[in-house]
């Protein structure tokens, strides 16, 4: 499969329900995390299931479609903001779903891709917004860790390296 | 349960001192022209640097998105929140502080509404005096100080509430004193009635208020309630799923049933903010919580102050 994505934003968060802010640049290290993010300084939320969280993603064509109203949730429309969905990356034109278990490169970084990252009730109680559970389902991106660390910047292509 | 609440690093933009011990503090989003909304009776958990966990009312106009602002009376025989924050918080300092949350919300209506403030607890009534007044609804404002010259925001107050529905209480000026239970003793039709105040106030006014209806008391302290000397008793938690959990006398219902491995979050831990709320299904609770209205304690617990009789079912 032949695909060429951009990485289009990069947030971090320094503890539990704290905002995400953005940053211009950040420092992956390799089975770790992001340097300053609330993975890297072990101060998260973490699932009782088997949990890697390194680094997450998340299409930003998932944000799009939600902001549409795909699919129809009653009482629900969900203009969801990169600094909302508490993601670190945000992607765009990359097949997150398919790349479980496989490598991938952003910029000069190597991330594997561990699972499916699974949406929790948690994000739309902080949020304030009931119904974004259901409109995260099966889309909520993709937990990965980092194989081989370094810079990123928004901008850096994402592109694929197992077949 | 309550639910979490994003936290923001916000900047101090300014501070000042009013009468009577107290830091204002106005804090602005780094980033964002507007913070997120709030209603009057709303307050924010402020984050000190150890961990802890305070909540402050929002005392400012909440048509003003532009900034938040939060008073601070210092208590030298507190817990030492507020007199790490009188010490640190300067100028274009960062604090984490939570979007607001509201238990004491400002019931819709044309009815006369009455505010009884004591000291501090001023902060969250004068952000409804400041939407009544400017409504246009009935209502009085009864404030209650040691004295003027300990009295925080009065000039505040005397700007934001006319003067005819400002009723100031002074314990040093006889002349001023008002006896509370003269107060409430007789109900205007269809009367609500809110107050916040310390520990003492408080009780008078529950006292004082006990033959108003339920519902149209209402109250937020922000420190637990007087307790009665009665020692605390071990008691059994159990859970929906049938797990046991015995709460031994020198430990909080909270504490044993995280340390059974449930996560509860809880903020306050002192039984003024509401965190930690859960349901019980069975049991004779010991509530020892501020936070609770008399219906919500027929089938909502505590678990950070209030204890049991015996054995407790929880909906946890």
């Amino acid at each position: 499969m032949t695909w060429q994505g951009r990485l289009l934003h990069i947030h971090i968060a320094p503890a539990a329900s704290y905002e995400m802010e953005e940053l211009a640049e950040a420092q992956l290290i390799a089975g770790r995390g992001i340097v300053g993010d609330r993975y890297f300084l072990g101060t998260g939320t973490y699932s009782p299931k088997p949990d890697v969280r390194e680094v997450t993603l998340i299409e930003v064509e998932v944000l799009e479609a939600m902001a549409k109203g795909q699919p129809k949730i009653p009482g629900f429309k969900a203009e969801l903001a990169p600094e909302d969905h508490r993601r670190n990356l945000t992607t765009r034109g990359v097949p997150l779903g398919h790349l479980v278990g496989k490598r991938f490169r952003v910029g000069d970084t190597i991330l594997r891709a561990a699972r499916m990252n699974f949406p929790c009730r948690y994000i739309e109680e902080l949020l304030g917004m009931p119904g974004l559970y259901e409109g995260l389902l099966n889309r909520s991106g993709l937990n990965c860790t980092i194989e081989f660390g370094g810079i990123i910047r928004p901008g850096d292509p994402i592109l694929p390296m197992d077949e | 349960m309550a639910s979490p609440r994003i936290i923001m690093k916000l900047k101090v933009v300014a501070t000042r001192k009013e009468p009577g011990d107290v830091l204002v503090v106005e804090l602005q989003h780094p980033r964002k022209p507007l913070l997120p909304a709030f209603e009057p009776g709303s307050h924010v958990d402020v984050h000190l640097s150890d961990g802890r966990v305070r909540q402050y009312s929002l005392c400012g106009d909440p048509a003003d998105l532009s900034r938040y602002t939060i008073a601070v009376k210092r208590e030298p025989e507190g817990r030492g929140g507020s007199t790490w924050l009188h010490a640190a918080v300067c100028v274009g300092a960062e604090l984490p502080v939570s979007a607001p949350r509201n238990h004491f919300p400002l019931k819709q209506g044309n009815w006369p509404v009455l505010l009884l403030a004591g000291g501090i607890g001023i902060t969250p009534l004068l952000a409804m005096a400041g939407v009544l007044n400017r409504q246009g609804k009935p209502f009085e404002l009864h404030y209650f100080t040691r004295g003027r010259a300990v009295a925080p925001f009065l000039a505040v107050i005397e700007q934001v509430v006319d003067r005819s529905k400002l009723r100031l209480h002074f314990d040093d000026d006889p002349e001023t004193r008002q006896d509370i239970e003269a107060l409430l003793s007789t109900r205007p039709s269809d009367a609500q009635v809110y107050y916040c105040g310390p520990p003492g106030f408080m009780a008078a006014i529950a006292r004082a208020s006990e033959h108003w209806p339920e519902g149209s008391v209402h109250f937020e302290a922000f420190q637990p309630a007087l307790l009665d000397d009665a020692p605390p008793e071990p008691f059994t938690i159990i859970l929906r799923n049938g797990t046991e959990i015995f709460v031994p006398a020198d430990t909080s219902a909270l504490s044993a049933i995280r340390a059974a491995g449930v996560l509860l979050m809880a903020s306050c831990e002192n039984g003024v903010c509401g965190t930690c709320e859960c349901g019980f299904l069975e049991g004779q609770p010991i509530h020892r919580d501020a936070v609770l209205s008399k219906d919500a304690r027929s089938h909502r617990f505590m678990p950070c102050v209030s204890r049991a009789t015996g054995v407790l079912r929880l909906d946890l």
